[in-house]
């Protein structure tokens, strides 16, 4: 089974809760993988309480972009014409690449009647692999290069390797936002625990990233994070989605202080940790009676 | 006119409230002030100024592949082509358009051999605009993914027309100054949030992954050759150290240093952040 974290909004403790129950269920004696889905800015090893030596690392290439044969070129702006993302056009006569707005998807190449673009695979991210961290379960985590894209496709890459890997559940990392990267942690993911934060940016965001979760008809449950922070809006959002709240976590300027040591939340003694516990017991029990409905039919 | 565009690497770091902090200090020295909300995916500078945004300005179309059937002669090469593998066929039969991971490039329409791929249009985004103050505007870009309809992969070219219209808007009004703020990350849609801007913010924490993340961003700027500087928020919750050491390794500096601040906070989650001004 895959259970991926999200959240529209950054920064409201995706890292913290995934990390904090691959380790519980771990613990449990559940065979786990855990998937850092944030290539553009992976933190799940820094929440496991650091990786320094990763078993592999290896780069990868998920796009391709183009080179233009300035002999061949005679700038007739077929080219610019039909680039949709406007990264190309026409200096001294010749066709010029803005390669930081190009998607790769060739329409260049295939317009060329000179033949002088051709695709060219970009090695565009890097792929860490830790067999076993500290915790007893492997981590796929992922790094795309500062100035490449294709961070979507980076994502299924991730999720490929794990695939590689015998567990029990996959919990998955997922980026803020709901682009392509969200789209690729999402697509094949059993369930959702989506995190938000009593703002009207933590619920504005909630819903967006929600209009994803329901257009992958993926089944949810939602955690309130620092719902002491401002506990009316963290009521409304209570109300709002009632049957659909896992629970609340507090907030804690602690937390800031034991991962600064690079200590995992589960192994200090703040409430958080007991808080986060009750969340994975919950999970247990929701997902025993998935599996006996599903027994059933 | 000037361009400064926030940015952060990390989710959840303060990009948003500082580009609003900025915002309010540039006012206070008269000038004339554009905010732009480049977040296109999640956009919240609104809320945190107590403004909705409810009917856009303009609308941002783009192109979708329908096949003709009459014309298909199911040879495949739509599917070969595509670089995002988002058409499926099997054999013998119609190809199938996915259309909630086409990024709307046009390789079928332009490889496909009898015009049988045609061009369907749809919108995929908004653009909202905003009166705060006689010399304070926020522009706001919006995906707008009836998902179904519409591609899920459409973030870049929301961003690029919000960053257009807050362009032609800041010089109809003889502006000053326009702030860009852009989504988490460092891939395609902060790339293009950062590119010709004069100068960027790379907002973070003290915690090691913010400083993590910094580094990534600091890196991205470099290589866009765009000059950037440091601001740390939340200042008094960690040790600057490392932040200082991965600033210092591409030859920046701390420029703000943030102290968390329930005033902040406060304004935050009333949507009335237009009201502090601290930087």
């Amino acid at each position: 089974m895959k259970m991926v974290v999200a959240s529209g909004k950054g920064g409201v403790g995706k890292s913290m809760l995934a990390s904090s129950l691959a380790i519980l269920f771990a613990k449990d004696g559940k065979k786990i993988i855990a998937c850092d889905a944030d290539v553009d800015a992976p933190n799940l090893a820094v929440w496991l309480g650091g990786v320094s030596d990763w078993d592999k690392s290896k780069k990868i290439t998920t796009l391709e972009k183009p080179v233009i044969d300035k002999q061949k070129c005679i700038g007739c702006g077929k080219c610019v014409q039909n680039c949709q993302f406007n990264a190309l056009r026409i200096e001294n006569k010749k066709a010029k690449l803005n390669y930081f707005f190009c998607e790769g998807c060739g329409v260049c190449q295939i317009v060329c009647p000179q033949k002088a673009i051709k695709l060219v695979p970009v090695k565009n991210a890097q792929i860490l692999i830790k067999n076993k961290t500290k915790h007893g379960f492997p981590l796929i985590s992922a790094q795309l290069f500062p100035g490449e894209s294709g961070s979507g496709k980076i994502v299924a890459e991730v999720k490929k390797e794990a695939e590689k890997f015998q567990y029990d559940t996959m919990i998955i990392d997922s980026a803020p936002g709901t682009g392509c990267p969200v789209n690729a942690a999402m697509l094949d993911a059993n369930f959702a625990v989506l995190v938000t934060e009593p703002t009207p940016s933590g619920i504005s965001d909630l819903y967006r990233v929600l209009e994803v979760v329901n257009h992958f008809k993926i089944p949810y449950q939602i955690v309130i994070n620092k719902w002491d922070i401002n506990r009316s809006l963290s009521k409304k959002i209570e109300k709002e989605f009632e049957g659909k709240l896992l629970s609340k976590i507090s907030y804690d300027q602690k937390i800031f202080k034991a991962i600064s040591t690079l200590t995992p939340l589960m192994k200090t003694n703040l409430k958080a940790k007991r808080e986060i516990t009750k969340i994975y017991l919950r999970l247990v029990s929701i997902f025993k009676q998935t599996l006996l409905r599903r027994e059933e039919k | 006119m000037e361009k400064i565009t926030v940015t952060g690497g990390k989710g959840g770091v303060g990009k948003s409230t500082i580009a609003v902090l900025l915002a309010n200090k540039f006012i206070s020295s008269s000038k004339k002030v554009i905010l732009c909300d480049l977040d296109v995916e999640c956009p919240n500078d609104h809320l945190l100024l107590g403004q909705k945004i409810e009917k856009p300005k303009t609308l941002v179309y783009s192109y979708f592949p329908k096949l003709n059937k009459n014309k298909c002669q199911k040879c495949g090469l739509c599917v070969k082509t595509c670089y995002n593998h988002t058409i499926f066929q099997t054999p013998g039969e119609y190809p199938i358009f996915l259309r909630n991971l086409c990024s709307s490039c046009g390789a079928c329409w332009v490889v496909c051999p009898y015009e049988a791929v045609e061009k369907e249009k749809e919108k995929i985004g908004e653009i909202f605009l905003n009166k705060i103050s006689d010399n304070f505007w926020l522009v706001t870009g919006l995906t707008k993914p009836g998902v179904d309809k519409t591609g899920l992969v459409v973030t870049d070219f929301v961003v690029g027309e919000a960053k257009k219209f807050a362009n032609d808007f800041a010089k109809k009004m003889n502006c000053d100054l326009i702030l860009f703020d852009t989504m988490p990350g460092t891939h395609c849609p902060v790339i293009s949030g950062i590119l010709d801007s004069d100068l960027v913010y790379a907002v973070t924490e003290p915690t090691p992954m913010g400083v993590h993340d910094l580094g990534l961003i600091l890196d991205l700027c470099q290589k866009l050759k765009v000059p950037a500087k440091v601001v740390l928020n939340q200042a008094d919750l960690g040790d600057k150290k490392e932040t200082q050491k991965i600033a210092q390794k591409f030859k920046t500096n701390i420029e703000m240093e943030i102290p968390y601040s329930k005033e902040i906070v406060k304004a935050y989650s009333e949507g009335q952040l237009e009201r502090v001004n601290i930087l």
